[in-house]
């Protein structure tokens, strides 16, 4: 995987650049926004990792060059800015995601990997958060280091719901809404049986429970 | 009479209806002395012109004074007589003058009008040489040609002691009533928080005050841009520092991951932890200096149980490295009209308070609840609670509690207080726990429908925050 970086700030650049050598990847490093564009038109890569705030050309401009050329290459934009406006013109300009500054290279990794993946055009159908994966195909979870467990169907509907976003929490109602369907009674309890029965089919510790607030698969990355 | 003067002088207003006022007396009083005297003249002259008439009247017809003397004189007011008398002729009266006696007049007269003291009174007296050649005189009481000119100029000034007063009473009114856009202007500038620097509307401003109301509106310009600079400036300034804290908590991230003594690593996490503080810092600064510039307008309410799911997802992780016990008290949501930026970044820079000064294996509670009009959200924990006497000053930027050892921005109560204003909320500050006067509990009272800054919520102090369950372990 050949990965493109253009930062202006030594530091950062430097830092980054050695990251991903770290993780394997063969990274070049540009300095601003005409070299870049030499580089992207000399070299086929993989991804770019691109600073808004450049100086000489600006990073957006930089963008919608790239993108002029028809070239589709995943890209990545690096910005110190907060606002909604650059954001939503970075992703308009043709951008597959950003990160925001200041970011940690895990961080940048996973996104890196996210952008890749959806590029490759397969939808990695099973969820995961590192602890547990879900095969929607089969409707099976398997722990790390485990065997395949099947579920039922409600209890896949609860456990997808959760796996789908690890780390964020569903409250009780949100969780019914997922299982039951329209017109369907909702039996009491329903969640908490459900809850009960998959944390004993895996783990107890694989659903967590946040006190009055709902349930959640916790974000391990 | 400086005191008088200054007095006047403090208000356009009173000025104007005093001087007004005078003026009006002044014009009035020298009016009305005009009138009186040439009213007195005229009744003064038309009698004259009576005296004139009767002794035309008796050089005419040829009448003997005598005729009339004594005759008919008895009807009416004996002092309204008119008497007519042949000059030298001495002989006495056989009645006083009152009585309808002769006058003892002189025995000889120039020709004309003069007045004249006889038998103790003034007279007014007509002589005139008639065709046979006697003089005779005319004759009548000035006292009461005084009278009846005295009435008669009064009755011309009447309306004027009539209408003065009248007018003294209405001009302070009128007065006042032209100042009363000048007093709603006042009143518009007052209402205003310290965003509201829009200018103010000129169009239906006298002109003599629209001048001044143009200086106000460029100084409120000025104002708006100066502040505009510094917001911009603050923002500018904390979004240049993200680009050397990322460089710098990059390098440590690498650096970690070399090989190194224990030592050395223990001194590495010191550092990043102060990295981290570091761009804590600086997001807050950013999100101090969002929170006064936009007001964002909400389109529709937001739940505040999904706002308190999202702020535990993130700051979980805080939570449990400290084995807080951290959760949401009851079942009831409530949906609020405040944008959900606002609202997210208000509770979770509570929860952080609570969870960075709660001591390790303590309680936070959220909860949500609904009292009159008013909408109340309260975060509670079992950390050492804020002194009475600072509660209004930990709202101030940086400010921070003597003794606290704690790491924080500052900025957290400044954020939360700063949007509460703007969305028209109120904070306040209680213990969680009464009895030992520990813990702190914060409430945010959010009025169910969005209304202007200042109007009070409902509720009182203690309603909001029960005692926390015992769970100090």
């Amino acid at each position: 995987m050949r990965v493109l970086i253009v930062e202006d700030d030594p530091m950062i650049g430097e830092a980054v650049q050695v990251a991903l050598k770290n993780a394997s990847y063969a990274a070049d490093w540009v300095k601003d926004g005409p070299t870049a564009l030499d580089a992207v038109n000399s070299q086929n890569y993989d991804l770019i990792l691109l600073d808004l705030g450049l100086p000489g050309k600006d990073g957006l401009d930089v963008l919608t060059r790239i993108r002029a050329k028809g070239n589709s290459v995943s890209l990545l934009i690096i910005t110190a800015r907060d606002g909604l406006d650059d954001r939503v013109r970075g992703l308009d300009g043709g951008a597959d995601d950003y990160v925001l500054k200041p970011f940690e290279i895990a961080e940048l990794l996973a996104r890196m990997r996210a952008v890749l993946r959806r590029k490759s055009g397969k939808a990695l159908p099973v969820l995961s958060n590192g602890m547990v994966s879900l095969d929607p195909a089969t409707r099976q979870a398997t722990m790390n280091h485990g065997s395949p467990v099947q579920l039922s169907n409600r209890e896949f509907a609860l456990f997808q719901a959760l796996m789908v976003r690890p780390g964020a929490i569903l409250s009780r109602s949100e969780l019914e809404d997922r299982v039951y369907g329209w017109g369907e009674e909702v039996e009491s309890n329903a969640v908490e049986f459900l809850i009960h029965s998959l944390r004993r089919k895996l783990s107890g510790d694989v659903i967590r429970n946040v006190r009055g607030a709902g349930w959640m698969v916790s974000k391990t990355s | 009479m400086d005191g008088f003067k200054n007095f006047l002088n403090e208000s356009l207003q009173r000025k104007l209806s005093v001087t007004l006022s005078l003026a009006i007396l002044g014009v009035a009083l020298v009016a009305g002395i005009f009138s009186f005297l040439s009213a007195f003249n005229e009744a003064y002259e038309l009698q004259d012109d009576v005296l004139r008439q009767v002794a035309a009247l008796m050089d005419r017809q040829h009448l003997a004074p005598d005729v009339l003397a004594g005759r008919g004189s008895r009807e009416g007011n004996e002092e309204s007589r008119v008497i007519v008398q042949r000059l030298g002729d001495a002989r006495q009266a056989p009645l006083g003058v009152d009585d309808g006696g002769r006058l003892p007049l002189p025995k000889s007269l120039p020709n004309g009008l003069q007045t004249l003291r006889a038998a103790g009174e003034t007279f007014r007296v007509l002589v005139r040489t008639t065709a046979t050649g006697e003089q005779i005189a005319v004759a009548q009481e000035t006292g009461f040609r005084n009278q009846i000119a005295r009435a008669s100029a009064l009755r011309t000034v009447t309306p004027f002691l009539v209408l003065v007063p009248i007018l003294l009473i209405i001009i302070p009114d009128l007065v006042r009533k032209m100042f009363r856009r000048v007093a709603l202007l006042a009143r518009e500038i007052d209402d205003r928080t310290e965003h509201g620097l829009h200018p103010l509307e000129e169009n239906h401003i006298p002109a003599e005050v629209r001048p001044f109301v143009a200086a106000i509106n460029r100084l409120l310009a000025r104002v708006a841009r100066s502040m505009d600079a510094q917001r911009r400036f603050v923002a500018d300034a904390a979004h240049e520092l993200r680009t050397p804290l990322t460089a710098l908590s990059l390098q440590a991230e690498l650096v970690s991951e070399a090989e190194m003594s224990d030592a050395a690593r223990e001194r590495l996490g010191v550092l990043r932890t102060g990295i981290e503080r570091g761009r804590h810092l600086l997001n807050q600064l950013l999100t101090f200096a969002r929170t006064q510039s936009v007001v964002e307008t909400p389109k529709s309410p937001v739940s505040v149980q999904a706002v308190y799911r999202r702020v535990l997802e993130d700051l979980l992780p805080l939570a449990a490295a400290k084995r807080i016990d951290i959760g949401v008290e009851g079942q009831q949501d409530a949906s609020v009209w405040v944008s959900e930026m606002d609202l997210t970044t208000v509770i979770r820079n509570l929860v952080d308070n609570a969870i960075r000064y709660t001591p390790d294996g303590g309680r936070v509670d959220l909860a949500v609840s609904t009292i009159g009009d008013t909408i109340v959200l309260t975060v509670k924990d079992t950390g050492p609670g804020i002194p009475e006497a600072e509660y209004d000053r930990v709202f101030d930027p940086f400010y921070r509690s003597l003794g606290g050892d704690r790491v924080g921005s500052g900025l957290g109560l400044s954020i939360v207080k700063a949007i509460s204003d703007r969305i028209g909320a109120e904070v306040r500050l209680a213990p969680s726990i009464a009895d030992a006067q520990s813990g702190l509990c914060v409430s945010v009272l959010i009025p169910m429908r969005r209304v202007l800054p200042g109007m009070e919520g409902a509720g009182s102090d203690s309603v909001h925050c029960q005692q926390a369950p015992g769970t100090r372990s």
